[in-house]
């Protein structure tokens, strides 16, 4: 047991190596036959600064207990900002390891002049010793299904053309003549890939490159005359593809997929709602329960970037609940909802957190599930029914219980000096048909004025990526349309009701270029309620 | 009459223009206090031209004991669904008095006791049927005075109320009713300073 080196545990620490002074140092150590613990495995890279907050992370979602990013000390970058970069993805993701319930301690950075391979050497001990008091992650990879064979493909494929009813494609082209992004100019269009799958041509190359890129936002399915569910028809191709190819369609570096697969094993028991406003009401018997979604961590992510503050849309969710005296349930270790893996066709890891998820809420005797992000409504009230995961409690989302209290009367709102309009969010508008829903809200708020934008409410535009998949030139495109649709209502707030259209939209602001002309401050319509909602 | 007495009685009086249905809010409130909350009630309604158009008024009085005299001189309620109606009685409330009032018909002055307002017609539009302003101010008032029980009113509504329209109806005065909750419970938070849902 004392045997510096020995892992008994059968623990792995990944160790992403600089190649210029910190893997000198690692090579003294390996020629000397220094002690190197045994669960060390060194990845060499050519700048640790590379190594990314996504990569960081797969490391633990594929089973690593401890990750160490070793780089050059402060000012001694071969490239500059090599260092800096390292420490700042460090911090980030130990923040987000800590909401995991991983513990940021799992991740360090250090940094080493060639000639310490002594230091080195101690760091390295020290690490391992933490890691070995630590523990396992608990991060159980779904086990891999082995591919199935060719004639059963074939038969899958035909049954998925039969349940979806593709040959009622009439090839009228009203899909195409909708479709966001064929209007933004991509070769794309769904009935072209209907009728590709329906003849066998599935890997031919723009259905495999467009199956990734539909935004599943369910304008073709709006208009289509033979009702042809084809969001419902590429969710079940991406999971078709999935089960023969690895993945590589994910956006930011895989991040987000990742992060949900980790949340997929029973022992990972996240630890959320660690900084709540002090007065904030909560009750943890209530039977209603207030289901938050994975706002945290998409603020820390994208706030290397930009200043969204999604988390804002919880709590004032809850401010809200309170307003009208409803204290709700937190769950302290709530997990993901699953939307986003399902719809990048990981139905495997989807079923996995979908059942963890129910059997955690109706163990606890939840009547009812409140949310205010239209991904996790849809999932908990249509999905997983639909994917056959029965559940006992009801789903509301917040919209609606905000509706309901406000007509019971004696509420108003403050005037909102601003002229608004509005960006729907697809789920809730579109696959859910519930568009009427956030306007009859909107319609009781006092701003200067509410114009809604060309395209809104059941043809409304998407805001341009869907799953965190596909993401390229032509989504950029779609945004800055979408954008340059809010400024021609000559509104100064655009309200909206997914924090996922904010982080997009946000993004196409960034834009150096056009920053002036699409800038325009957004805000979440359960923020602005909660800003102005009165007792009168 | 003695003190006494006189707690156990309350006095309503309820008033507005002819045709809204003045006179049925009256009788379902007494209704439901002697049938439903096994009370003595005596209604006195008016009669005459006001009935068709002018205002008119319907004097009720709910009590534990026997009632000796029918007519209301001091309303310790009074719901007014009209402006006329309102200047009429408004002389008659007694600091201890409680004034109810479609906000969009009436506009109360210089009143001396507590009041509370409901858009009860506008409501009643949006339901698809002014008629049933009435049944919403009764729902209202059940909330906000308690002078009858709320099963008791419903069930007298049911009774009372053209066929085919008890489901309705039962919807307006629910309607009404949480509009009156919801205006106590708002009092109650404006009081102890919790305006808006953020903190100030």
């Amino acid at each position: 047991m004392n045997n510096p080196t020995q892992n008994d545990n059968n623990q792995k620490i990944l160790l992403f190596l600089c190649n210029w002074g910190a893997h000198a140092a690692f090579q003294t150590l390996q020629d000397q036959r220094r002690p190197i613990p045994d669960e060390i495995h060194m990845v060499r890279t050519p700048c640790a600064g590379r190594i990314d907050r996504a990569l960081l992370l797969k490391a633990f979602a594929k089973g690593a207990d401890g990750v160490a990013l070793v780089g050059c000390e402060p000012g001694t970058c071969r490239y500059g900002s090599g260092t800096a970069t390292s420490q700042r993805n460090t911090q980030d993701l130990g923040r987000i390891l800590d909401i995991m319930g991983l513990g940021s301690e799992r991740l360090r950075f250090a940094g080493f002049l060639p000639e310490q391979s002594e230091e080195m050497l101690s760091f390295l001990q020290t690490f391992s010793a933490n890691i070995r008091e630590l523990g396992p992650t608990g991060i159980e990879v779904a086990p891999l299904i082995p591919p199935p064979t060719v004639t059963t493909r074939k038969q899958e494929l035909q049954q998925l053309i039969a349940i979806h009813d593709i040959h009622a494609c009439q090839d009228c082209g009203k899909c195409s003549s909708a479709c966001p992004l064929a209007l933004i100019g991509k070769p794309f269009s769904p009935r072209a890939i209907a009728a590709s799958v329906i003849a066998g041509g599935l890997h031919s190359p723009g259905v495999h490159e467009n199956v990734w890129s539909c935004l599943t936002c369910g304008l073709c399915y709006a208009r289509c005359p033979s009702a042809v569910n084809f969001p419902e028809f590429i969710k079940d191709l991406r999971n078709f593809y999935r089960q023969t190819e690895l993945p590589g369609q994910e956006t930011h570096g895989g991040f987000f997929h990742s992060l949900m697969r980790s949340m997929t094993s029973p022992a990972i028991r996240p630890k959320r709602w660690t900084d709540l406003p002090a007065d904030i009401r909560i009750d943890p018997e209530s039977k209603t329960l207030f289901f938050g979604g994975c706002a945290p961590y998409y603020d820390i992510f994208f706030g290397k970037h930009s200043d969204v503050d999604t988390s804002r849309i919880l709590i004032d969710s809850l401010r809200l609940l309170n307003f009208f005296d409803v204290a709700p349930r937190l769950l302290s270790d709530e997990r993901c909802c699953g939307h986003d893996l399902l719809w990048s066709g990981d139905k495997q890891n989807f079923e996995r957190i979908a059942r963890l998820n129910v059997e955690q809420i109706q163990a606890l005797g939840i009547e009812t599930v409140i949310t205010s992000c239209p991904e996790c409504f849809m999932t908990l009230h249509t999905t997983y029914p639909a994917q056959g995961i029965e559940t006992t409690f009801k789903v509301v989302h917040l919209y609606d219980f905000l509706e309901e209290q406000i007509d019971k009367g004696a509420v108003g709102f403050k005037p909102l000096e601003r002229n608004i309009t509005f960006q729907d969010s697809c789920r809730l508008g579109r696959l859910e048909n519930r568009a009427d829903l956030p306007r009859k809200l909107l319609k009781r708020l006092k701003p200067l004025k509410f114009e809604e934008m060309k395209e809104s409410g059941a043809s409304a535009i998407c805001c341009g990526n869907c799953a965190w998949i596909g993401c390229d030139s032509y989504s950029k495109a779609m945004q800055v349309k979408r954008l340059e649709q809010v400024q021609a209502t000559g509104s100064d707030l655009l309200i909206t009701a997914c924090p996922k259209c904010q982080i997009h939209l946000k993004c196409a602001m960034e834009d150096p270029f056009r920053r002036e002309q699409l800038s325009i401050e957004m805000m979440d319509l359960t923020s602005v309620i909660a800003q102005t909602i009165r007792w009168e | 009459m003695s003190t006494q007495e006189k707690n156990h009685q309350t006095e309503i009086i309820v008033t507005g223009f002819g045709g809204q249905g003045i006179i049925m809010a009256g009788r379902i409130l007494g209704m439901s206090a002697s049938l439903g909350d096994h009370k003595e009630s005596t209604l006195v309604q008016a009669y005459g031209p006001e009935s068709r158009g002018g205002a008119c008024n319907a004097q009720v009085i709910i009590s534990d004991v026997p009632i000796h005299y029918p007519y209301v001189n001091n309303p310790q309620i009074l719901v007014a669904m009209s402006q006329a109606g309102y200047d009429k009685f408004a002389a008659a409330l007694a600091p201890d008095a409680v004034l109810l009032v479609d906000q969009d018909l009436v506009n109360p002055e210089k009143v001396p006791c507590a009041h509370f307002a409901i858009p009860a017609t506008r409501m009643a539009e949006n339901l698809g049927n002014k008629m049933m302003a009435n049944i919403i101010m009764l729902g209202f008032c059940t909330a906000i005075t308690e002078a009858v029980s709320s099963e008791a009113a419903h069930a007298t509504i049911v009774q009372s109320v053209p066929k085919g329209t008890e489901e309705r109806n039962i919807e307006a005065f629910n309607k009404g009713f949480d509009y009156g909750l919801s205006t106590l419970k708002g009092r109650e938070k404006r009081a102890a300073g919790q305006t808006g849902a953020l903190v100030p």
